[in-house]
């Protein structure tokens, strides 16, 4: 009997990891519409790849580094990253398209250290997803940004230091000093 | 006792203990640090409230952000490449190294390989990346035509997907020649009246020769009016030889040529096979008729010894 190929074992891979390499392109990119087609993209060649994955590979660290390598060539062009920034520049002092006011109000904090992170270079900005939103680990984040764990790790800390003082900037973070 | 660390050297240890990823000594050298160092303390205690805040950006809403649309889209591109990706594998046969691919149409190439190295930029050339080598999707495939090669089965009732197939005129040409059954014969002229050409011999005999599914479109059934083999793709007559003695049709060694004097023969139009010296049908061109190399197998296709000269009753000796 002739294997079914109807039967489409990618079909699972799509319905359990689209949805999160979406969110994770939308904060990648910073924008929606680039997520749309990045994420396809990341699919697409995930697919024509995936028979000759080894059975026992990670799917979703391997997913991410297909993503984080699309994202890479994508903001390889100086132009498009130059737009990226003045979009988030743009974006941190009045709401962009991308961020509208209402959910704003509800996730400030959110929106705001989204904001931080959109222009945060882009190491630092995907390692900082994959590590504080996906919760990849530092050995997965390396592969995907071709460099070690201890980068990697680095590249978080980075980020977190950076958003950390914008907040304090910003007066979020605030704890009271004991006289 | 080990000096305190400084500010400084318990920076990156403080990020760590606060989204609770530090090690022991890192984790006791923070502990020692701030129990010490108030501006510390506060930073730590800063990266602690941070971390939660970090932790709620995996469950807030992200704006504009509804991956719906791209999913729908991306299940209609990966219909499409499905539809448009052919699985192969290489494969050892009788008849040499063989590759076998196929869509989810059906079998889309059988092809006689000298190297793989060859055989697989042919098909990147043909395919692009659309061919993936996936020995597993056409094993099913390779053991349904092994058991054909070794006389296990005489029917390759595989769905067959002509995609590489060039233009309508050879597409009519492979259609017909599929319907050739197991142990006939008949000229490339037999093709080209069969496809109401029957002046085309020389572009069917072509068409033939680009057989994108040899063995499972029988081409090899296929031979010169004088009944001699002619070619079989490219150099390899002899294994058209071998496909045609393995379905019993006698076939002269020396002169590579068929017999006719031992086959039975189907003149056109007719439901009733005859041996060879049945009236004048032994004249007629082999275009017009088919040749079977045993009543067997023009009795498996529904036909009936002629009531004249009896094939039955007067069998040529094999």
């Amino acid at each position: 009997m002739v294997r079914d190929m109807t039967e489409d074992p990618f079909e699972t891979v799509v319905a359990a990891h689209h949805a999160e390499i979406h969110r994770y392109l939308v904060r990648a990119t910073s924008r929606p519409s680039e997520a749309d087609d990045l994420s396809q993209e990341t699919f697409v060649r995930a697919y024509k790849a995936y028979r000759a994955l080894p059975p026992d590979a990670n799917v979703r660290a391997w997913l991410f580094a297909i993503a984080t390598n699309l994202c890479r060539n994508h903001f390889r062009s100086e132009g498009r990253r130059r737009q990226a920034m003045a979009l988030a520049a743009a974006g941190a002092s009045e709401s962009g398209p991308s961020w509208p006011e209402g959910e704003a109000i509800a996730n400030q904090t959110s929106v705001r250290i989204d904001r931080i992170v959109t222009a945060l270079p882009f190491k630092q900005r995907l390692a900082f997803t994959m590590r504080k939103v996906h919760e990849l680990d530092y050995e997965a984040i390396g592969r995907s940004l071709e460099c070690s764990a201890e980068s990697a790790r680095a590249h978080v800390f980075q980020a977190l230091r950076k958003i950390r003082r914008e907040l304090d900037d910003l007066d979020v973070v605030h704890t009271e000093r004991q006289p | 006792m080990n000096a305190i660390p400084t500010c400084r050297e318990v920076e990156r240890d403080l990020v760590a203990v606060a989204a609770g990823e530090a090690g022991a000594t890192e984790a006791r050298g923070v502990e020692r640090h701030v129990a010490v160092c108030r501006d510390c303390r506060d930073e730590l205690e800063r990266y602690r409230v941070l971390e939660g805040m970090v932790t709620d950006l995996r469950r807030a809403p992200l704006a504009e952000a509804d991956p719906t649309l791209s999913r729908a889209e991306l299940e209609a591109r990966l219909a499409d490449i499905r539809s448009r990706m052919v699985s192969y594998g290489i494969f050892p046969s009788p008849l040499g190294k063989i590759l076998i691919a196929r869509s989810e149409l059906g079998v889309s190439m059988v092809r006689y390989i000298d190297s793989e190295a060859s055989a697989k930029a042919y098909l990147a050339r043909l395919a692009g990346d659309e061919a993936v080598e996936d020995p597993a999707a056409v094993e099913a495939t390779y053991r349904e035509l092994l058991d054909y090669l070794n006389a296990r089965g005489t029917r390759l009732s595989w769905p067959l997907d002509l995609r590489w197939a060039q233009g309508d005129f050879q597409r009519r040409v492979l259609a017909v020649t599929a319907q050739l059954p197991y142990g006939a014969v008949t000229s490339y002229g037999g093709i080209a009246r069969r496809i109401g050409a029957p002046a085309s011999v020389r572009a069917v005999a072509q068409a033939l020769r680009h057989n994108p599914i040899p063995i499972a479109i029988p081409c090899h059934r296929v031979i010169g009016s004088g009944g001699d083999l002619t070619g079989y793709a490219g150099t390899r007559i002899g294994l058209k030889e071998r496909l045609l003695s393995l379905e019993g049709v006698p076939v002269g060694h020396r002169a590579r040529k068929i017999e006719r004097g031992h086959m039975y023969i189907l003149a056109e139009g007719e439901v009733e096979y005859c041996v060879p010296s049945c009236g004048d049908i032994s004249r007629k061109p082999l275009a017009e008729v088919t040749l079977f190399g045993s009543r067997q197998h023009a009795e498996a296709v529904g036909l009936s010894p002629c009531t004249s000269c009896r094939p039955d009753l007067h069998p040529l000796s094999a």
